[in-house]
């Protein structure tokens, strides 16, 4: 029963994953259809990133959650990516090779009831379903956190409030089906659920920190980085030139924003609702390592990992070499 | 060996018994050894694909009897989805011995609902979450549906069909003895049909263990083995991940192995098992 070594060193080769390649043709893009990812879609919309990149081709793929962000990016599928500080703080803890090179998004997550939940306050959340877009993602950890501070705990925890995972744009039908009380949801998802008529308990500003949170963040895989220093500088670039769009002329960003969610989900947002869900978004290229390092903390807090990750190595803001 | 032997206390049967958890164990020593060749020693694969049996051995230990705050959620994981498959395949059990009696019974019954049970077998039990969570919501009532929605089918046919194949001269005598309509079902048909019953209650098990796990995946509000699973997935803990699934096959091993021996013992006392 000795397999033969030829034949296993050929199983495990085939099985390893590739590594980025050195002068890479493409660059595979991650990110998901939100609002606090709006750097990544008024780029794509506006073609910024490609022409950034000149010839090498820019690969767009899309995503629900950072769960499978992170699997795509440790599978070595992904070389850049939007994605919120909970994934990319697992994952640097799991030791991916990832650099957190640039802020994207600040806020923009928010707390919205189920009009006849009868949640009025945080407090009211005892004995509620509470939907979340992945378990372990920045918004659970988020969660967890204001659970904590009003004395709740989830059930995973032996508390009385049930966290569940829905992905933001099921949360609508999930609300309209009596399957969760609440959610503490992205924007766009936010305003678009208050346009329904539920109810905003928590806004931006009372999930955390005032508000002076990152929601997303953009990073890069390691090995990709340094194969191509020069590929990556331009996309940072053109993520500059994103942000500067959405900040200078927040009018039409939200049109460009808004026909790139179309495309990419079917669903059109009423102008006014992508402007209320704007107002509660921040956009900025800056990264604060307190807050990441604050982050990580409340990731333990929450039960993701059990001891908080040294974030230094991996923070590499506009990738200094 | 010519002569047949009823009897497993005879001392003949120990040894090869014996030898053969001995080469389980030594083949269970083998994988961890490869295991650990290929993660720790050859590092063919980064540890967030494929991490070390030390990785995984510490999410169990901490999962299973660690003192932090966040320990011990494999145990409480273990103790929900126990209870919850215990319940279901309990209730899969009644419901299945009901439907299978009725189908052995009557045969128009047999002919129409059996056919149709054959096909709902014949499909995933995860395709029956999103279902159950819009009839149920996101809860443990959804996970029970899909786990005695399993479960109850293997039940059902194995009694329908146990009880058709009885012999018929078993059937001949007991009408002969004056047997009629429920009691020759319950007194002459259903004993005789034991054994297949019991291969079909193990059928049952297994798969009402794994539309649980299934549908924990799906609906992993509350501590459960199918929650860890998803966690793991979620926080990139793989480690986790591979804990948690090494904890279902060993679950689902043993209480295979319980009855199997229940199996075995009850088709030994029929004489359906018999040494050469």
């Amino acid at each position: 029963m000795t397999p033969r070594p030829t034949l296993l060193a050929l199983t495990l080769a085939l099985l390893t994953p590739t590594a980025a390649a050195q002068g890479a043709t493409s660059v595979r893009l991650g990110f998901f259809p939100n609002l606090t990812h709006a750097p990544a879609l008024v780029g794509l919309e506006r073609g910024t990133f490609q022409k950034a990149l000149g010839k090498v081709k820019l690969e767009p793929k899309e995503f629900v959650s950072g769960t499978t962000l992170t699997e795509a990016f440790a599978a070595g599928q992904i070389d850049i990516a939007y994605v919120g500080p909970g994934p990319a703080i697992n994952a640097a803890a799991r030791g991916m090779p990832l650099q957190i090179i640039a802020g994207a998004s600040e806020a923009g997550a928010v707390l919205i009831a189920r009009k006849d939940s009868g949640i009025k306050t945080y407090k009211d959340l005892a004995g509620k379903r509470v939907a979340v877009p992945s378990l372990g993602n920045t918004q659970d950890i988020s969660l967890r956190h204001i659970l904590k501070e009003q004395g709740l705990k989830a059930q995973t925890d032996g508390g009385n409030v049930t966290v569940t995972p829905v992905a933001p744009a099921d949360v609508l039908a999930a609300f309209a089906a009596n399957r969760v009380d609440a959610t503490l949801v992205p924007e766009p998802w936010g305003a678009a659920l208050e346009a329904r008529g539920h109810l905003l308990v928590g806004s931006e500003k009372t999930v955390w920190r005032g508000g002076a949170y990152p929601t997303t963040i953009v990073i890069v895989n390691t090995k990709f980085a340094q194969a191509n220093p020069a590929l990556v500088a331009a996309f940072l670039k053109a993520h500059g030139e994103a942000v500067a769009f959405l900040t200078g002329k927040p009018a039409a960003a939200a049109a460009s924003v808004n026909k790139e969610l179309e495309a990419l989900t079917g669903q059109k947002l009423d102008l006014r609702v992508l402007q209320r869900a704007m107002n509660r978004t921040r956009f900025t290229t800056n990264l604060d390592p307190a807050a990441l390092g604050e982050y990580a903390a409340l990731n333990v807090e929450a039960g993701y990992a059990r001891g908080t990750v040294d974030l230094a190595p991996f923070l590499n803001p506009g990738l200094k070499r | 060996m010519t002569t047949t032997s009823l009897d497993t206390r005879t001392p003949l049967r120990r040894p090869s018994r014996w030898r053969m958890l001995g080469w389980q164990l030594l083949g269970l020593v083998l994988l961890l050894a490869l295991w650990w060749f290929v993660t720790d020693v050859l590092r063919l694969y980064p540890p967030y694909v494929f991490p070390s049996p030390r990785a995984v051995w510490t999410e169990i230990s901490y999962g299973l009897w660690g003192s932090g705050p966040q320990d011990g959620k494999l145990l409480a994981g273990i103790g929900n989805s126990l209870r919850r498959v215990l319940v279901g395949y309990a209730s899969a059990v009644v419901l299945g011995g009901v439907v299978g009696l009725l189908m052995g019974a009557w045969r128009p019954l047999r002919d129409t609902l059996g056919a149709y049970l054959t096909g709902i077998q014949s499909v995933p039990s995860i395709a029956f979450v999103p279902f159950a969570i819009l009839f149920f919501g996101l809860n443990e009532r959804a996970v029970l549906f899909v786990v005695i929605l399993e479960g109850f089918i293997p039940v059902a046919l194995a009694v329908s069909g146990a009880l058709m194949n009885v012999p018929p001269a078993l059937r001949i005598a007991g009408r002969t003895l004056g047997a009629r309509g429920l009691d020759l079902t319950t007194g002459v048909l259903l004993p005789s049909a034991v054994p297949s019953i019991l291969t079909g209650l193990r059928t049952a098990w297994s798969f009402a263990w794994r539309a649980l796990v299934g549908a924990e995946l799906l609906v992993s509000a509350s501590a459960s083995l199918g929650a860890q699973l998803e966690i793991g997935r979620n926080t990139a803990n793989i480690a986790l991940v591979i804990a948690t699934i090494l904890t279902i096959g060993v679950i689902g091993g043993v209480f295979d192995a319980l009855l199997r021996v229940l199996e075995t013992r009850v088709r030994r006392d029929y004489g359906l098992e018999v040494q050469q």
